[in-house]
């Protein structure tokens, strides 16, 4: 015990533990923010009498269930997949600003989605959660298809960071063509959702997507061990005996379904992927995957629900698209992490 | 059969194509083999085929009785260790960190350290004489000290043989010497044999049992430094004029 606590594993420890406490007050506080604003304010003892007290005559209790606490959860669980994803995205390329909006994969997502949605929508038929996260899940694959071709051929980082807006750009163009084309009542819906937005969210929504992204979470979480040894380089991570191939593709897979579901239910949300897990990482000092990946699960969401509250009560009641604010606190991020980067090299 | 490992014409190279051909060597536990020769003249392709990161062409490595393509990945990681060119760029992790990873192939599912595995890495950091700066941000510290950490890595994997591509490239005397001396105890005492590359010929002098001189993709020569180093076969491994290798080892 005494030599641990020479070593600074105590020092450590303390600081791992009080960032934790920090993001779970924030994510706390904002939940029950997110619980009361909005254009019928509802007081926190209502809510909680609306919640806690199944009471259905409270003031609020439609409003809550059906809106805003649907909207809550979407926001905690895409925010917190937005924030693994980019992880993985970091880990597979080595790069610290990859993420899944960055690279182009958001937006191969956003277009399957679209055309699925306007094929039957076309059709009068309904879109399923399931529909949803599959169409989006080839989108992104896709996507993701292009970027590695392209990380075949070239080396530099810059140049795949690059390539990756241009896909995003090109699947952006494609998506308003048939947005465009679409019949008039699909495009009010697809509108709003392509610009990125927890809005609309039903329980059906919710439960998809919990049961994905939790699993596909659990699954990156026992990749902490693998992850911490690729952070070496591929040649020593092999030396020690991880499966590379098996790995590699590990981790494309895993950082493509989380991307699909923040897109099929929520559009393109920008920057959450690189901002989070490098702040996460700051605060930490560390790059530990034990403790980085669910602390970017949780940090993940308290951006994307403080994001949300400021798009939906800063002009109420119009709103604006959570994607607009999240780039406003994210891509200044990703603009230091990349000149601090381009110093060092 | 006492020898632990033995390489049978191997042909090495990439993506089908031999970059050297004809590698036959054997070695007993506690035994140094030392690569010399030209740049290019495949020594690296050598040292990266018998650690399986690339594919034999051809012929059969033999680690402690078995083929190396017939040891499984995690079994080989507890065998074999390696020491590379290449500068890992890890962010945020300390020394402590980049050594702890040598323990991958004996932690759990989540890759936690039991105090033993930390003592481990301890006691591999007190071997190289790294234990001071084992809170030091890796990427901050200096091309000896890196050396120095990455043989703390492969030690602490607990390896029975250390391959390691121009281990003494870009050190100062004083590290060079200080890590091949490590190395050498480390065969005398634990029985650890050792593969690696080296430029530098007055240190090959120094620790090997056995040099191995790689030109062009063949063996021009493999004997004890003794026989090797002489005015000859130097010249010739290295196309130098006569006179050179009085200047290289003149004051040997």
């Amino acid at each position: 015990m005494i030599r641990l606590r020479e070593s600074g594993m105590d020092a450590r420890n303390f600081r791992y533990l009080t960032v934790t406490a920090v993001l779970l007050i924030f994510f706390a506080a904002l939940i029950v923010v997110n619980v009361s604003t909005g254009s019928v304010r509802i007081s926190f003892r209502d809510a909680a009498d609306a919640i806690f007290g199944g009471n259905l005559s409270a003031p609020g209790y439609d409003i809550l269930w059906k809106v805003r606490l649907p909207r809550i959860a979407a926001g905690i669980i895409l925010g917190g997949a937005l924030a693994l994803s980019g992880f993985l995205l970091q880990t597979f390329f080595g790069n610290p600003i990859a993420g899944p909006y960055v690279l182009g994969i958001s937006s191969g997502a956003k277009l399957t989605v679209a055309l699925m949605m306007v094929f039957i929508l076309g059709r009068r038929l309904t879109v399923s959660s399931a529909m949803l996260i599959i169409s989006a899940f080839i989108g992104s694959l896709l996507s993701m298809g292009f970027v590695l071709l392209i990380a075949r051929r070239v080396r530099r980082a810059s140049v795949l960071i690059l390539s990756g807006v241009m896909i995003g750009y090109i699947c952006s163009a494609i998506t308003d063509f048939v947005v465009n084309f679409a019949s008039d009542e699909s495009i009010v819906n697809l509108h709003n959702w392509s610009q990125g937005s927890f809005s609309g969210m039903s329980w059906d929504n919710v439960r998809v997507m919990a049961a994905v992204v939790l699993a596909a979470s659990v699954f990156t979480f026992f990749l902490s061990k693998p992850v911490g040894a690729y952070q070496l380089g591929e040649a020593y991570a092999q030396s020690v005996g991880v499966n590379i191939k098996a790995f590699r593709v590990t981790l494309v897979l895993l950082s493509s379904i989380l991307c699909a579901c923040v897109t099929a239910f929520a559009g393109p949300v920008s920057f959450v992927g690189v901002a989070v897990p490098h702040l996460i990482k700051a605060f930490v000092k560390t790059s530990k995957p034990l403790i980085v990946i669910p602390l970017c699960f949780l940090g993940g969401a308290v951006f994307c629900l403080g994001c949300d509250l400021i798009a939906r009560s800063l002009f109420a009641p119009a709103e604006m698209s959570v994607s607009s604010v999240s780039s406003l606190f994210g891509a200044p991020v990703v603009i230091y992490v990349m000149s601090r980067k381009a110093g060092r090299d | 059969m006492d020898y632990f490992f033995k390489a049978e014409r191997l042909s090495v190279g990439y993506h089908g194509k031999p970059v050297a051909e004809e590698i036959t060597v054997s070695l007993k536990k506690g035994q140094i083999l030392t690569l010399i020769g030209p740049n290019g003249s495949g020594k690296s392709t050598i040292l990266k085929s018998i650690t399986k990161q690339l594919t034999l062409l051809g012929g059969v490595a033999y680690l402690g009785g078995s083929a190396i393509q017939e040891i499984s990945a995690k079994e080989f990681s507890r065998k074999a260790a390696v020491v590379l060119t290449e500068r890992p760029k890890p962010e945020l992790m300390t020394c402590e960190d980049v050594v702890a990873v040598g323990r991958y192939p004996y932690t759990g599912a989540l890759g936690v350290l039991s105090g033993m595995d930390k003592e481990k890495v301890y006691s591999a950091l007190r071997k190289v004489n790294a234990f001071d700066i084992k809170d030091k941000n890796f990427n901050e510290i200096s091309d000896g000290q890196l050396q120095r950490i990455m043989l703390a890595r492969a030690i602490c994997q607990e390896p029975e043989i250390i391959v390691l591509d121009e281990p003494a490239s870009f050190l100062d005397i004083r590290y060079a010497v200080e890590i091949l001396d490590t190395l050498r105890s480390m065969a005398d005492e634990s029985g650890i044999t050792v593969i690696m590359s080296l430029h530098e010929l007055n240190y090959a002098k120094r620790v090997s049992d056995w040099v191995m001189c790689v030109k062009s993709g063949k063996v021009l020569y493999l004997d004890a430094p003794g026989v090797i180093f002489t005015k000859d076969i130097i010249n010739r491994l290295y196309d130098l004029r006569e006179g050179c290798y009085d200047a290289l080892f003149g004051g040997l």
